[in-house]
């Protein structure tokens, strides 16, 4: 069964910038993971993480990043990224 | 994201290559891992891994080279680690996974080769992994014939030692072992420009050690009814296993167990009661071959045990590390080593012993003995391992693969009907 369920990616200039808001965010209650960011939205930067925000965690996440002058690179919306039976690996 | 396209480019990769490989490993992470409820928090450290696994490592190696110090590549479980570390030198998976690097490899290799040694070769050949490009020396071994005439090609490309793997077990056979080990020393020591001495060797046996306890912690944590965590995810942990600084690796396995020890004294299960367990026995699955482990996992069952390379042959059994002369270190490594249950052993009895352990000890539902395509030992010992099993009272399906996705609908349709049937 297809998710087509909008998610929002976190981009980022390097790790070390994600890993920090990705600690930001879970110390602050912010259910938040870390995920390759898809190809599609990766523009100009080369292959890497992202933090995945599920869309009832987008605002309070802002929020957090604004009070926190966190860096990132873009915040980017996509749909239907996971699927657990698409069965295309690589 | 961070940029590391110099790196790469540094490397001597095909970045137009590379790049089409980028572009699928997000979607198959996204499938595969991301689409779980109530992963271990710990996980994040192997999310980040695999979100930069051609980025953060290959940087750490690099740096490490700058320093002097060598990496060495490795295929197999039987190469010691211990012999490089004793050294100064630094171990690095190098096993493909990945369809992506098959064509590659069939460009010089017959098709009818299993696609473990294919992707390898491809990987090096289409310049496409840094990992394969960043190894001083590849160290192979004699563990198939396949691999054996592939390691003539890839030697022609790269540093290249070969260890002999004893094809028995017998007193002779493990002295043997332990002379190839001493030998593969001198090589080490030669190349490294370090000399081993019994104090060093002691310390990474017991940096070794210290790793599969720390895995074998996490594996314990799987023997419980309430299943703290999935197979996929650990598969993900055993995978990254082989290429991760081998002290941080416990750390962050010991970090994953602590959290996993607490979910069982809470209840915290990834799976519903009556989940059916299964432990999956065979040949390797490299990174990033998470096929077998999703479809299963997404048929209503859950995967409780790897008996294999990348599962429990990597860390079962310690090193004696009473040792004091370079000759009883070898030794004891020796003995280690060669208590290992490949196939490529005859006759392989312990492997069967060990799969009818380990059914018990992960309180299995059923056994699903996979081997890759061409790989004839695996495919062969099926016979004896599905009789014993059946024996035992102990439900087994036999499969055989590839890293193609082409069979992914009629795999889904044998697991399922497994799965149904371990339901009664």
């Amino acid at each position: 069964m297809a998710d087509r369920r909008v998610r929002y990616y976190v981009l980022f200039v390097n790790y070390e910038q994600g890993m920090a808001l990705h600690e930001l965010l879970t110390a602050h209650g912010i259910e938040n993971r870390i995920a390759p960011a898809p190809r599609a939205i990766q523009g100009k930067l080369s292959c890497g993480m992202s933090v995945l925000l599920e869309p009832e965690w987008l605002e309070r996440a802002k929020a957090c990043i604004g009070e926190h002058h966190a860096e990132y690179y873009d915040i980017v919306p996509l749909a239907d990224q996971l699927r657990a039976h698409r069965d295309r690996y690589c | 994201m961070s940029d590391y396209v110099k790196m790469w480019k540094d490397l001597g990769m095909d970045l137009e290559s590379h790049d089409l490989l980028c572009q699928v490993l997000p979607t198959a992470v996204g499938d595969v891992f991301l689409t779980q409820e109530n992963r271990p928090k710990a996980m994040d450290f192997w999310d980040l891994v695999i979100s930069e696994v051609h980025g953060i490592r290959p940087a750490e190696l690099i740096e490490e080279q700058k320093k002097g110090r060598k990496v060495f590549g490795t295929f197999c479980v039987y190469v010691p680690d211990e012999v490089v570390l004793a050294a100064g030198g630094i171990v690095t998976g190098l096993c493909g996974g990945s369809q992506f690097w098959v064509p590659g490899g069939e460009a010089v290799l017959p098709k009818s080769t299993c696609p473990l040694i294919k992707a390898s070769v491809g990987a090096r050949l289409g310049r496409t992994c840094p990992f394969f490009r960043i190894a001083d020396m590849y160290v192979g071994e004699t563990t198939c014939d396949g691999k054996k005439k592939a390691y003539e090609i890839l030697g022609e490309d790269v540093p290249m030692y070969i260890m002999d793997v004893p094809q028995m077990k017998r007193e002779k056979d493990i002295l043997k072992w332990k002379d190839e080990i001493a030998a593969f020393a001198e090589k080490v020591e030669e190349f490294t420009g370090n000399k081993i001495t019994p104090e060093k060797l002691n310390e990474a046996i017991h940096i070794a050690n210290e790793k599969r306890k720390a895995l074998q912690r996490v594996y314990d944590c799987r023997k419980s009814k309430c299943l703290p965590i999935s197979g996929r995810d650990v598969l993900l942990m055993m995978q990254i296993s082989f290429f991760d600084d081998p002290v941080r690796c416990a750390k962050m396995c010991n970090r994953l167990a602590d959290e996993l020890e607490q979910r069982i004294r809470d209840g915290v299960s990834v799976v519903s009661a009556g989940t059916k367990r299964i432990l999956v026995t065979g040949t390797p699955l490299a990174v990033p071959n998470w096929k077998l482990h999703n479809i299963i996992e997404t048929s209503g069952a859950a995967v409780v045990c790897e008996e294999m390379c990348t599962g429990t042959r990597y860390f079962e059994n310690l090193v004696d590390e009473s040792g004091t002369t370079l000759d009883e270190q070898f030794m004891a490594l020796s003995r280690r080593y060669m208590k290992t249950n490949c196939a490529c052993f005859t006759p392989n009895t312990g492997r069967i012993d060990d799969l009818l352990r380990m059914a018990k000890e992960y309180q299995v539902d059923g056994v699903i003995d996979c081997s890759l395509k061409f790989c004839c030992l695996y495919d062969t010992e099926k016979y004896s391992v599905s009789r014993a099993l059946k024996e035992a009272g102990i439900p087994v399906l036999s499969l055989e693969t590839d890293y193609t996705d082409a069979d992914t609908e009629q795999l889904r349709t044998r697991i399922g009907a497994f799965v149904e049937m371990l339901h009664g």
